[in-house]
């Protein structure tokens, strides 16, 4: 558990005080910090808002955007729904995959890269569209999968 | 039906950064406010929401003003709580709106606080949405800064305070009561109705739950008043709606149009036209309304003419899809959403959504066999109605008009051992 | 009320009663999963879809309340094809191999699919596959395919119980019932999930495989291990007990167990069962010691008169056995011999003052007085607490030498010191009404005296004196509390006041009823007798007297010095060395008898299995032992039902008339020993409850622990009480209160009533290493 936690309860409980409302402001901001939700993490959660291990456990389980698992550097969530795959999202799947070795829902062993399925990213204007780290990138016809990875960048 | 010439939702159109509080300002931004507090009981808010006809944007398309007068008084506190957690496939115009023109939605979140008497408003945003929460943050602090929020707004004696939730990718936490468990910070699974929110909502309390475009729609009201709203529209659906276009057309995008626009002026003229290919089918409100068929294109976008047309304007979500998609696979990818979204709270959704995918995946890989449509049907006989919120229903809506207006496609596809539209159906893994 | 018609039949129900309720009152079932009258209603697993008139769709039945006029249809073909289809999807992820899962023949899931199920499955792809016979602690297995994810076992644990160790986990299809890895389900309720699972998905690790449904017998009958009696059903299977689940009686018991009563069977086969008679220590056959006890019964009487002997009963017998045994005596060994039940506290609840637990439901005030229900009398705490969900303006007081209060049922605490209990309540009683003569004379002695917390004491009274219906809870700790509880009822008047004593043998009413004398005065009379030489032959039957009596030194010095001790039970007792006659028993579940709880209730135990080796009931050793001395006996007729209108014995006997109490005295030492009953530590052993047994039997405050050196893990700890010495394991624990050692009652390492309760000194911690 690190220190500077208990200052986020602190001003998460400012803007929710009631209920279990500050679980999930804390579990975005510590799995900001910490890039994935570990097992400890949870239940350190559960001991700062002083709710049982169960319900932090449960409710992270429910939501997709927490990570219970360690997640790349660069999280690229390809958006498979229907607009998206009418203009191609399968192939734009398909070309990560193959370049990056690995399936949707893995990281790459390099730690680099989490591939991710989305569903409708409410963004089917800019279909076939995709974010990294939850930031837009559209549209992503497939042959240009490579704007995913940043790769060039820098 | 008048052409919009101007923008009154989508004004960043005209307005490049009105999400700064001082280019909003500068365009009559809170002045809309500063009205509704000065001249303006709440009680004559709720008036002109009632008389103006609004319903909610958020895809039941339920009288505002009549939801907020459901409110129980007695002197418990209420909470306005703005869904902006837009998941449903095809509909992305919420985003556009907090992204862009977060200021607006800020604004009748006010001036709404102001007439239901509620201190103390949410806003739920969609966890994929960092961008637009981002601007909402930015937005709420500048609001702040600017005395249109916290104690004493504007020295009217009405205080409010917002405060803004992010979700964590859950589509379910669309649907109201899911939406307040999240907000309370449990699993996303819908209450049990009755009590509705607006009896017990968040933390019990009375409250209300509109969408973001529901929302922005006040301030223009108090601005422009409820006849001239009326003006637009039929009756029953009166005003302008923001339409979400995507798929196979030349223009994807959002539009905002006079209420009973008919959905060819949408399709063609806004949108460009059906590109490539030729019209086969459009879900004209999110994915959980039927499909229309390209006959039925001159159909009004208005809640009753979509109900009479057999489908429903729902979110305003309108997917396009021409002579080269294959409906097995589209209900293929619309019945997986649901799948994959289910809470998994009760039966029929969580295990019928489940079955159904199957079936339907082994139709579209061509192993189907005789009777798997027999059996979909009746699974989806049996979810029908049976579920505790609308979620299970909502899987249905696309795969039963496709196969009752598709049936011989779905039909070859077990004849044929795979997709009769053969090499020219897009295909997209060996694109 | 509410008329409603359900399948043409017209039903009169209570406003907010749900369909399924009300259809269940005709008799009419509406298959259910998800819902629980106890756990109100949740509308997941819709399996209990009905049709109501002017209604576009089916309902379900489990959360619509009835409505004036209301027509509801349970079946037809709409509702029928619902079921159908329910039970189509709960099956398409389900294992469909009942003959081999251990809830075959007793499942839901294989019931309704029976009744009202799809022919045959239409489910064509592979099934999920999730965790199987998975431990969810040492006593419990989950099988998550079999799961319906109807929520039962989570919501009772975490929203009932208020121990959330189940959660669901993921979302969707995916969603399954699982426990925090690594962290077993080990609240005292857990049993009770297995109860409520309607399929295969909970099972009982000891049950596991034991036997099937249909080849075994089930009988009702009341658990034996602490006060409350919950009502039981018990499994036997080729002469072994194999399960015990709980009973529920409409609009009385849920049917809850603790663990201790719903694991706690095997103590049955107990390798320190005694399964054969034994004289000095030599196993003899049954005949010889019945012979050898008759001698003894004849040279004593002849030498000494019957009233030199003395016959204790304790909780392991039934209320017929302790009839027999009154009877015996009265009638074979003659005029004089002196009986008592033995004791586990010095108090006395006259029953004239005895509540119920329909009382709890209505009451508007709970005060525990020093009782910890959670430990001694485990549902009833459940009660409680159910109690104070449904009404959270209940008034709820703990009064105690140390905190009573839990998160899962806060208190409003009164601290009071060691034998200070009554004196605090009458003081207080007294500060509202300083005319009662009965007051003034139980606080004479009290003169310039203060309770801790005079403020709270005050307030305490005026909960006691204005609440409407009020409940309380006692441990039977100071016997003179007896008295200021006759003086409250009498102020209170036509308020109901009602008192449920938390302490005792489990059938101390039913022995009662039978006619032994239920008082400690009793049982100390009998022993002082002994000790005085006056009492030669003392047989004692289904106690351990020097485990459990509060008077140790009183129980030691008599079993000292009488001639001939002489026991009958299941296991052997503690010191027994000094009983020169062993005879096996007859135990629980091994008789037919009657058991009366802490309500004075009573309800049948039934005979399931028949007593092992060499063992036999009371009433046919007592009838072995006519024989043996030549006299007859036929055992009496007795129906211990007659005059018990509902099985309640009637309220009567006065309570002890007010007398001064004694003064409190300010109590030195480093310690205060302190003994609680604990239902997991005290009582039968139990091999399959080993886990739950705290391997660090004391508690001392966390501030003591520092102070004597004990980290937060616990360790040893040296006291010495009256120039006798003792090493005792603890923990550190915020249920003591600073300087208090609380220790289990009836534990052989750190036996407390052989301490003594009362002050003690600690030994620095070298001197006992040194040791
Ligand atoms: C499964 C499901 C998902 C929903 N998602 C949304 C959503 O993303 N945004 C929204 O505003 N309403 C959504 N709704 C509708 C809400 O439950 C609710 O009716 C709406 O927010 C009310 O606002 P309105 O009256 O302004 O339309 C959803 C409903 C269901 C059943
Ligand atoms: S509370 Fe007592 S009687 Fe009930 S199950 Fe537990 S031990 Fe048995
Ligand atoms: S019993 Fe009614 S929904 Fe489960």
């Amino acid at each position: 558990m690190k220190p500077h936690w208990r200052q986020w309860v602190e001003e998460i409980r400012q803007q929710f005080p009631q209920g279990n409302s500050a679980l999930l402001p804390l579990l975005h901001r510590i799995q900001a910090e910490e890039g994935w939700l570990s097992p400890e993490t949870l239940a350190d959660v559960a001991t700062l808002l002083n709710l049982p291990v169960t319900t932090v456990e449960s409710v992270a389980s429910f939501y997709s955007l927490f990570y219970k698992r360690p997640v790349g550097e660069r999280v690229v969530h390809v958006c498979v729904g229907l607009s998206c795959a009418l203009k191609g999202a399968d192939a734009l799947m398909h070309r990560l995959e193959e370049h990056l070795g690995i399936r949707q829902g893995q990281t790459t062993p390099d730690g680099k890269y989490s591939l991710m399925e989305a569903e409708c990213l409410a963004a089917c204007d800019l279909a076939p569209v995709a974010q990294v780290n939850l930031r837009y990138m559209g549209p992503v016809p497939p042959e240009e999968y490579q704007r995913l990875l940043g790769e060039g960048e820098k | 039906m008048a052409e919009l010439n101007t923008h009154y939702l989508l004004r960043h159109r005209e307005v490049p950064d009105i999400d700064q509080i001082a280019v909003y300002e500068a365009h009559g931004g809170y002045q809309s406010l500063r009205r509704a507090l000065r001249d303006f009981t709440p009680e004559a808010v709720l008036e002109l929401v009632k008389a103006s006809g609004l319903r909610g944007r958020g895809g039941a398309g339920f009288p505002t003003g009549m939801k907020w007068s459901f409110l129980p008084n007695d002197g418990r506190p209420r909470y306005l709580v703005v869904n902006s957690d837009e998941a449903e496939p095809g509909t992305f115009k919420d985003r556009e709106l907090i992204e862009h023109n977060p200021h607006q939605l800020i604004e009748g979140m006010i001036i709404s606080s102001y007439a239901i008497g509620s201190h103390d408003a949410y806003i739920y945003c969609r966890g994929e949405f960092l961008r637009g929460s981002e601007q909402l943050a930015r937005a709420i602090r500048e609001a702040y800064a600017h005395g249109y929020l916290g104690d004493n707004i504007l020295d009217s004696g009405f205080s409010l305070h917002i405060h803004l939730y992010r979700g964590a990718g859950a589509y379910i936490c669309g649907e109201e009561s899911a939406l307040l468990e999240s907000l309370e910070g449990k699993r996303g699974q819908p209450r049990l109705k009755p009590p509705f929110p607006a009896v017990a909502g968040l933390y019990g309390m009375p409250t209300i739950v509109n969408n973001v475009e529901t929302i922005a729609n006040v301030p223009v009201l108090v601005e422009k008043g409820a006849d001239w709203y009326r003006s637009m529209g039929t009756e029953k659906s009166p005003g302008i709606k923001i339409m979400s276009v995507s798929g196979h057309v030349r223009r994807p995008g959002n539009y905002e149009v006079p209420l009973a626009t008919p959905l060819r002026t949408l399709i063609e003229e806004y949108a460009g036209g059906v590109w490539p290919g030729k019209l086969k089918a459009i879900i004209p409100g999110g994915s959980s309304v039927p499909l229309l068929t390209p006959d039925q294109i001159d159909t009004p976008l208005d809640y009753e003419s979509m109900i009479a047309a057999g489908s429903m304007l729902g979110s305003g979500g309108c997917i396009v899809m021409n002579d080269e998609t294959c409906m097995v696979w589209a209900a293929h990818r619309l019945v997986k959403f649901y799948r994959v979204e289910s809470c998994g709270k009760c039966t029929p959704c969580r295990e019928g959504t489940y079955w159904m995918t199957n079936i339907l995946e082994r139709l579209e890989s061509g192993e189907g066999s005789q009777g798997d449509l027999e059996v979909l049907l009746d699974v989806a006989d049996n979810i029908g109605g049976k579920c505790l919120c609308p979620l299970g229903d909502a899987s249905l809506g696309f795969m039963v008009s496709a196969i009752r207006h598709f049936r011989d496609e779905f039909e070859a596809h077990v004849r044929e051992h795979g997709c009769p539209l053969g090499a020219k159906r897009y295909d997209p893994i060996n694109h | 009320m509410i008329r409603l018609t359900i399948d043409g039949q017209t039903v009169t129900v209570p406003e907010g009663t749900m369909i399924v309720d009300a259809a269940e009152k005709l008799g009419i079932e509406v298959p259910i999963y998800c819902y629980h009258q106890a756990l109100g209603p949740l509308g997941a697993c819709r399996m209990c879809l009905v049709q109501v008139e002017k209604m576009p769709k089916l309902v379900t039945g489990c959360t619509t309340p009835v409505a004036e006029g209301m027509v509801v249809h349970t079946k037809g073909p709409a509702v029928e094809k619902g079921r159908r289809g329910i039970l189509e999807f709960l099956l398409i992820n389900h294992p469909l191999d009942c003959p081999v899962c251990d809830k075959g023949g007793e499942c839901h899931l294989q019931d309704y699919t029976f009744r009202y199920g799809p022919p045959a499955g239409r489910f064509a792809e592979a099934k999920l596959e999730r965790l199987k016979d998975a431990p969810v602690s040492e006593l419990i297995l989950i099988d998550q395919e079999r799961c319906v994810l109807c929520q039962r076992c989570v919501r009772f644990l975490g929203e009932y119980v208020g121990e959330p160790q189940l959660m669901l986990k993921g979302r969707g299809v995916e969603t399954v019932v699982a426990p925090v890895d690594d962290r077993p389900v080990d609240s005292r309720f857990s049993g009770n999930i297995i109860d409520l699972c309607p399929v295969g998905a909970l099972t009982s690790a000891a049950y596991r495989f034991k036997a099937r449904p249909w080849n075994q017998e089930r009988h009702p009958s009341v658990c034996p291990h602490c006060p409350v009696g919950c009502p039981v059903t018990v499994t036997a299977r080729e002469e072994h007990v194999v399960r015990v689940e709980g009973r529920p009686i409409p609009e009385h018991d849920w049917g809850w167990l603790c663990d201790r009563g719903r694991f706690g069977y095997d103590f049955a086969v107990a390798p320190s069962r005694l399964l054969s008679a034994r004289v000095a220590g030599r196993v003899v056959p049954e005949v010889a010691a019945v012979r050898h006890l008759a001698n003894l019964v004849r040279t004593v009487r002849e030498q000494h008169g019957a009233a030199a002997i003395g016959v204790v009963v304790g909780g392991q017998h039934s209320a017929e056995d302790a009839f027999y045994l009154r009877h015996f005596a009265e009638s074979v060994l003659g005029e004089g011999v002196r009986l008592a039940v033995s004791q586990t506290v010095k108090g006395y609840l006259p029953l004239a003052l005895n509540g119920t637990y329909d009382d709890i439901g209505v009451a508007d005030a709970v005060v525990l007085l020093g009782s910890d229900p959670y430990r001694a009398a485990p549902v009833l705490y459940l009660k409680l607490r159910e109690r104070w969900r449904r009404d959270p303006q209940l008034v709820r007081w703990g009064v105690g030498v140390r905190p009573l209060s839990r998160p899962t049922l806060p208190l409003r605490e009164l601290r009071v010191g060691p034998q200070e209990m009554a004196a605090t309540v009458a003081w207080g009683l007294f500060s509202q009404r300083p005319d009662d003569e009965g007051l003034r004379l139980l606080t004479e002695s009290l003169e310039g005296w203060q309770p801790r917390d005079p403020e709270g004491a005050r307030a305490l009274a005026a909960t006691l004196l204005d609440s409407q219906h009020l409940v309380l809870l006692w441990d039977g700790k100071e016997p003179w509390m007896e008295a200021v509880l006759g003086v409250l009822t009498r102020l209170r008047g036509e308020k109901g006041t009602r008192v449920l004593p938390t302490f005792g043998p489990p059938n101390l009413r039913g022995f009662e009823w039978a006619g032994i004398p239920a008082r400690w005065g009793a049982l100390e009379d009998l022993l002082q007798a002994t000790v005085r030489g006056e009492v030669r032959l003392l047989w004692v039957l289904g106690a351990d007297l020097l485990r459990e009596i509060p008077d140790y030194a009183l129980a030691a010095q008599a079993l000292e010095r009488v001639e001939h001790a002489v026991f009958e039970g299941l296991f052997p007792p503690e010191g027994s060395e000094r009983f020169e006659l062993w005879l096996p028993g007859a135990g629980w579940s091994e008789e037919p008898g009657t058991w009366a709880n802490l309500e004075g209730r009573l309800r049948s135990v039934a005979e399931a299995v028949p007593p092992p080796g060499e063992a036999r009931p009371v009433k046919s050793l007592l009838t072995a032992l006519a024989r043996a001395l030549r006299q007859p006996w036929t055992p009496p007729e007795w129906n211990p039902y007659l005059g018990a209108e509902g099985g309640l014995l009637p309220r009567e006997g006065e309570p002890t008339a007010p007398a001064r109490l004694p003064r409190p005295e300010p109590t030195a030492g480093d310690l205060y020993v302190w003994g609680e009953p604990e239902v997991f530590v005290g009582g039968y052993p139990s091999e399959n409850l080993r886990p739950r047994r705290p391997s660090l039997l004391g508690e001392i405050h966390p501030v003591d622990a520092a102070a004597w050196g004990i980290g937060e893990d616990g360790g040893e700890l040296g006291i010495e009480r009256f120039g006798r010495r003792w090493t005792v394991t603890v923990r550190p624990s915020a249920a003591a209160a600073p300087g208090m050692l609380i220790l289990p009652l009836g534990a052989a390492e750190a036996p407390v009533n052989q301490i003594g309760e009362g002050p003690a000194s600690v030994i620095p911690r070298v001197e006992v290493e040194r040791r």
